[in-house]
């Protein structure tokens, strides 16, 4: 609208007219008077009476700015000052008495903007959901191979405690008892199913079906089961870490062979363990608690464990101490991530 | 100079009220750097002097020299030791090390420093307090810096090519001069010339100083360096007027002596001569900053404010979303240096770069890249008058004779087609006269080129006579050996006539006197005029005639010549011995035949050319050192004053009142001469240009040209200055670009400018005016597609901060954008044709038309930024729930999802992932989001091609596109057939012959 107004009206105009000053170093002293003879100009001209008045009184405001500023005479900080006022003038205009006049119109038209794009990806969004499954994710190749994990686990792998104080360990039994409520036999017996071992719990049908979760009882774990020592051996100088791999929609385990568990010492004297007690005694994690159908529908699924059962580690030194899983399908030395079928951490037992 | 001697010389110039500064380049010397800008504004005043109207006796007591033995050579090393040499000092010249800094540390870099700055700053904070720092703010400020080094080395190289001012004008002074002490003379060192040595100069020399002449024979001398003029002025001892600039008894400093001697006083050396102000002036101004540098400047500080704004409003969000301090700091720093377009400052360089080659290919070469876009944003023309407009070539115009004005062809390339009566009797006379009668020949071996190019000998109002009746009647050389020439009286400046004297080849026994010159003294010999190839007695008709045709002709600024001739009695037949110092023959009664009328005339392309100036809203002003009347009929012929317009005096004329009573609204044309110029204060020079819209400035010095410059600037106006002189250096220098003549133009003028016109075409700035709206109009879409994608690279890291969500686009895949796949495709934009016709419209408005205002960036930012950003984020958040992680599960997971000791991460289907899986996703989603920014950038590409035409219309042929669209199909069919059957025959002769 502007730029036509302009061309428009510029033929009227010596060119130079448009110009205002810049510098303010120079003050133009007969700024009035060139003013004057403008508007006389403006006067000649023909042009639309509504919009050209429009127009002039913006410019006259802005003239009235500069000669407030040069009233004020100081050179330095004026363009500053002028920028604020503009600013201020932008968010407050005492003329029209209106806050935000000049953009009322453009926050209306990025409202309804913002408001259709909104509108656009929640659509999007919601398509999406439409295609993808939610009992089922549609691509597991990122979360294969399984990664394992251990418990007790306090932000850190590095078991430092000293026998003959409890509080240095006492955080750990917390930890796995907490960890272990959901094993308790008896919410076992009473949630899920006794299944057969030694091979797949599979459950066909539809696939939004509430799935059955096999039973893993807490006693499965016997001496590491904190039903008979309640310091999971913390207190003897035996510490018990369970370990268990991490679930997967849908992951198998070569058939007929289940995933192994076994602990050696990562560097040093591979006598510094001496031995170690594995419950299950088979040390693997039995067929049929896989495959896991997902946390919609497999609701009571708890994932199956294996306690490793130090019981006569070298004592007051570090041993590190790494555990593999073995099995068919199971890759356990991926060199960017140190827990993909395997953990390491160190046992550092004072007394 | 003994300091008594010296009070003794201080009482004539006492005398004279003339404060001569004869001392002053001692002062000036010692302060010179502390008063650099008051000398500045000394060096605009004119030149003040009143040396020329001394009498001999006054100079001899003011230089106290002897007028016959010069200077005692004691004397001449006193003055020499207390004035200093003879030489042009040059500038305090910046230190290379201060200009490349000036490159490293100016507008675009600073911003890029300072986020290189802040990178590492954020490196080095997550250095001190995270054991495991992320390495991707050092690469991104080592890649921040080398982007600054790369493109500021760039740029000084760019900048070093040119500023050899003050080299140029040392060039034009002389190494020796012949000069007179203790009344011998002798050959110095042009540096040791003192004030006040008696110099001789002879033809072929160059002035060592400015020189008050006491005599002179024949001596003849080319201002052209000074004044712009080619012709040369004859000297005199005599003073013959006010303004030292114009009067013929001062010869000035590396000015040419053509011929003659002269021997005179120097009135002042080095730095104080005319020239050596404009020296200092010329290499004393700074310019201001281009207007691409001003849109520049502006833009960072929109784009600072924007990024200032976001850091600090997530700054103070992020606090109180409750990350700590530390956090919250590299936040800041990171949303800073987000904002940063790291590619766009190397964009720019480049787009100016490839303009700036498009014009040197259409003869416009410039110098400076950033005066690439300034002739675009010219509203103001100031142009100089010989050799830009004109072809500065006498050519004939008008003849009159027979009664009747007829036009000649003065078209570059004769091709008007205008002629007159050539079967006219009398036009034989003329034409025989005009060729004759006239000591100018052409030089030798150019019969290849056409007559108007040739090189003559002789002054320029003959050479014009001599190519006119080569190209309108006959070979003036088969002419001339035809009618041989008996005896000759040369043109002079008292007499003002040429007489020679000719057999006659159709009587080879008669004599015919031809006499050219001044019309009024050549009718003052006639006694009959003839019309029609007859002789009729001289009437008062015809004396009327005459007149009116002489005014009409002189008027139009012409430079007229009269012609008449005499059949002289059989008595002086063949074998008499004319004499023309005692005149034994009759020169009287003569026959007047015809007037001929020669100019310099505009090129032909340059009404066209002034045309599209106007239509494209430039206003052009003439500023010349030509005489106001000459000045006025070139810039009506060119158009720069309007057909239909009138200056003050001439409505006067022809209402018949006085000019006082005019109404000057209604006025649009002036003429200012330069001796009213200088009587004006700046409010009434900015009265004149903003009044008027057609304006010529006539006899102008160096420094008024500078000072119309500087006034035109004053009003807004973005100054382009034309000019070919040493003269015109200043206002080159001042102006916002100075352009200055590739084939005419001195060596100093082409330094002191910005662009160089390659063929001396005006015509050709006006293509330069196009290519610089267009690349300011390219630059546009460029910034506009280069901007766009900040938001979806920034936004990422926004939600990253107020979500909690896995960071979607990494500091790396950013780099890539910005300086990768982002830098060709917004290079090609400044490829695209212009929309609308760019030369119809007015000039930008500096202040209001900016190259980046809140528009672009509304548009930029506000919308087709968000739509990216949508599309990234979409395709982020589709990978992620694909893969496992649905985005509501998705919001406040950040703090898990980094933390590396958390290997067992459940997702939305209760999957457990390590830290190492997690990342693997999350570089796949940055790499697809980073795709997502390349793919939507293809759409952000085609949209900026235009801004007001469809995409249809002007962009692009789509429908070309769609012609290789069946061959990428058949290619993927040919191949995966290839590939089926390789898989079902192993082994086969297919695979053996193609599988790679």
């Amino acid at each position: 609208m502007r730029r036509q107004l302009r061309s428009r009206r510029a033929p009227a105009f010596p060119y130079g007219y448009r110009y205002r000053l810049d510098d303010q170093d120079e003050v133009n002293q007969n700024y009035l008077a060139d003013e004057e003879e403008e508007a006389e100009e403006e006067a000649q001209v023909m042009t639309v009476p509504g919009l050209e008045e429009e127009e002039e009184e913006e410019e006259g405001k802005e003239e009235e700015e500069e000669r407030e500023e040069e009233g004020q005479g100081q050179p330095t900080g004026n363009a500053w000052r002028r920028k604020l006022q503009i600013v201020t003038e932008y968010l407050w205009d005492p003329e029209k008495r209106m806050s935000l006049a000049r953009t009322g119109l453009i926050l209306v038209i990025y409202f309804f903007f913002y408001a259709s794009l909104a509108a656009v990806i929640t659509l999007f969004l919601y398509m999406l959901f439409l295609t993808i499954s939610p009992y089922m994710p549609t691509f597991t190749e990122q979360v294969k191979p399984p990664g394992v994990m251990i418990r007790p686990f306090a932000h850190s792998l590095n078991f430092n405690f000293n026998v003959s104080e409890p509080e240095t360990w006492q955080h750990y039994v917390i930890s796995l008892n907490g960890f272990l409520q959901g094993y308790n036999d008896s919410l076992q017996e009473e949630m899920n199913v006794d299944c057969p071992p030694g091979q797949y719990f599979i459950q066909d049908g539809d696939e939004d079906e509430d799935k059955k979760a096999c039973q893993f009882k807490r006693s499965f774990l016997k001496n590491c089961s904190g039903l008979e020592d309640p310091t999971f051996g913390y207190s003897t100088g035996q510490p018990c870490i369970l370990l268990k791999m991490n679930r997967i929609v849908g992951f198998r385990p070569e058939l007929g062979d289940p995933v192994k568990v076994s602990c050696k010492v990562q560097k040093g004297d591979e006598n510094d363990i001496r031995s170690i007690n594995y419950y299950p005694e088979s040390a693997s994690f039995d067929l049929r608690y896989y495959p896991y159908y997902g946390k919609l529908t497999h609701v009571n699924y708890t994932s199956p464990l294996v306690a490793m059962h130090f019981t006569d580690v070298v004592k007051n030194q570090a041993v590190p101490v790494q555990c593999q899983l073995k099995g068919k399908g199971i890759i356990n030395d991926v060199i960017n991530d140190r827990f993909v079928g395997r953990i390491v951490f160190t046992l550092n037992i004072e007394t | 100079m003994e300091p008594g001697k010296e009070k003794g010389t201080a009482t004539p110039r006492e005398q004279n009220q003339s404060p001569r500064p004869n001392l002053k380049p001692v002062t000036m010397n010692k302060n010179l750097r502390k008063k650099k800008k008051k000398d500045l504004e000394e060096l605009k005043k004119e030149v003040d002097m009143d040396d020329h109207k001394l009498t001999l006796d006054e100079l001899s007591a003011k230089y106290s020299v002897d007028l016959t033995r010069g200077h005692s050579l004691k004397d001449a090393q006193e003055i020499l030791f207390i004035n200093g040499p003879n030489s042009l000092t040059p500038p305090p010249s910046i230190p290379n090390w201060v200009k490349f800094c000036k490159q490293m540390f100016g507008g675009f870099s600073l911003l890029l420093w300072t986020g290189a700055f802040l990178c590492f700053l954020a490196y080095s904070i997550n250095l001190r307090y995270n054991e495991k720092a992320d390495k991707d703010n050092l690469y991104l400020g080592i890649v921040l810096s080398a982007v600054v080094l790369i493109t500021g080395c760039f740029s000084y190289y760019q900048e070093s090519k040119s500023s050899k001012i003050m080299e140029s004008f040392k060039n034009m002074v002389p190494q020796q001069a012949l000069v007179i002490r203790d009344g011998e003379r002798m050959q110095i060192n042009v540096k040791d010339v003192v004030l006040g040595d008696l110099v001789e100069v002879k033809g072929g020399d160059q002035v060592p100083a400015d020189i008050r002449v006491i005599s002179a024979q024949g001596c003849k001398v080319d201002n052209s360096s000074l004044t712009g003029e080619s012709e040369p002025q004859s000297r005199c001892p005599d003073c013959t007027h006010e303004n030292p600039l114009e009067t013929r008894n001062i010869i000035f400093f590396s000015t040419n002596c053509v011929e003659g001697t002269a021997r005179g006083i120097v009135i002042s050396t080095g730095d104080n001569t005319v020239m050596g102000r404009i020296a200092s002036l010329t290499s004393g101004l700074t310019m201001g900053q281009t207007p691409i540098a001003v849109e520049i400047e502006h833009f960072i500080h929109l784009i600072t404010a924007v990024a200032v704004f976001l850091g600090v409003t997530f700054f103070f969000l992020s606090l109180i979303l409750g990350y700590g301090w530390l956090d919250a700091v590299i936040f800041l720093i990171g949303i800073i240096v987000a904002n940063v377009p790291e590619g766009l400052l190397a964009t720019v360089t480049v787009c100016l770069t490839l303009t700036a080659k498009r014009m040197a290919r259409k003869n416009c070469l410039v110098k400076n890249l950033e005066a690439v876009e300034t002739l675009g944003s010219t509203s103001t023309i100031c142009s100089d008058k010989t050799g830009t407009l004109t072809q500065n070539r006498m050519t004939v115009a008008h003849l009159w004779f027979d009664k009747t004005v007829y036009e000649a062809d003065t078209s570059e390339e004769q091709t008007t087609g205008k002629t007159f009566p050539k079967s006219s009797d009398t036009w034989f006379y003329l034409a025989r006269i005009a060729g004759l009668c006239n000591r100018a020949d052409f030089k030798p071996h150019q019969e290849s080129v056409p007559v108007a190019k040739r090189a003559t000998t002789g002054d320029a109002s003959e050479s014009a006579l001599l190519k006119f009746i080569e190209q309108s009647y006959n070979s003036v050389n088969e002419m001339r050996e035809k009618n041989p020439k008996v005896a000759e009286i040369p043109f002079n400046s008292t007499n003002k006539y040429q007489m020679s004297i000719h057999l006659l080849e159709d009587n080879p026994q008669a004599h015919m006197l031809m006499m050219k010159g001044a019309p009024e003294k050549i009718l003052d010999f006639c006694t009959s005029f003839m019309l029609n190839g007859q002789e009729f007695p001289m009437d008062e008709e015809m004396k009327v005639d005459f007149q009116n045709a002489y005014l009409e002709l002189g008027g139009m600024g012409e430079r007229v010549l009269g012609f008449c001739y005499l059949n002289l009695p059989s008595n002086f037949s063949k074998g008499f011995q004319f004499n023309t110092d005692e005149l034994n023959f009759p020169m009287e009664s003569l026959c007047f035949v015809g007037l001929i009328s020669m100019i310099d005339p505009p090129r032909t392309a340059v009404p066209d050319a002034v045309g599209k100036c106007r239509n494209a809203g430039i206003k052009v002003i003439m500023v010349t050192g030509d005489h106001p009347i000459t000045a006025k009929a070139i810039a009506k012929s060119v158009g720069i004053i309007s057909e239909a317009n009138e200056t003050a005096e001439e409505m006067a004329a022809r209402l018949n009142i006085p000019v006082s009573q005019l109404n000057t609204k209604s006025i649009k044309a002036i003429v200012v001469h330069g001796s009213e110029l200088k009587d004006m204060d700046s409010n009434q020079l900015d009265h004149i240009l903003k009044t008027y819209k057609e304006i010529v400035f006539a006899r102008t010095s160096p420094q008024q040209k500078l000072i119309i410059v500087e006034g035109c600037q004053r009003l807004g106006a973005i100054v382009a200055v034309t000019g070919d002189g040493v003269n015109d250096s200043p206002a080159l220098k001042k102006a916002d670009i100075g352009i200055a003549m590739g084939i005419t133009g001195s060596d100093v003028s082409k330094q002191a400018a910005d662009m160089i016109l390659l063929d001396d075409n005006f015509a050709s700035i006006v293509t330069g005016v196009e290519e610089g709206r267009l690349i300011f109009d390219n630059l546009k879409k460029s910034i506009a597609y280069t901007l766009t994608s900040n938001i979806p690279e920034i936004t990422p890291f926004l939600m990253f901060i107020i979500l909690s969500i896995p960071l979607p686009l990494g500091t790396i895949t950013i780099l890539c954008i910005d300086l990768g796949t982002d830098m060709v495709p917004a290079i090609s934009l400044a490829y695209e044709s212009p929309e609308s016709d760019i030369m119809k419209r007015l000039p930008r408005n500096p202040k209001t038309d900016n190259l980046v205002n809140h528009r672009l960036i509304g548009m930029a930012y506000g919308q087709i930024g968000m739509i990216q950003a949508l599309a990234g984020f979409f395709t982020y958040f589709v990978i992620l729930a694909e893969n496992g992680f649905k985005p509501l599960d998705l919001l406040g997971i950040r703090l898990y999802w980094d933390d590396a000791r958390l290997n067992d991460l459940e997702d939305s289907y209760g999957q457990q992932w390590t830290y190492e899986q997690r990342k693997v996703m999350e570089f796949t989603c940055q790499t697809s989001f980073f795709i997502s920014i390349v793919i939507v950038q293809w759409a952000d590409l085609i949209i900026c091609k235009t801004r007001r035409n469809s995409l249809f219309k002007q962009g692009m042929k789509i429908n070309w596109w769609f012609c290789a669209i069946p061959y990428s199909a058949l290619i993927f069919i040919y191949d995966e057939g290839r590939k089926l059957i390789i898989r079902r025959r192993p082994g086969g002769w297919l695979e053996k012959e193609t599988y790679y």
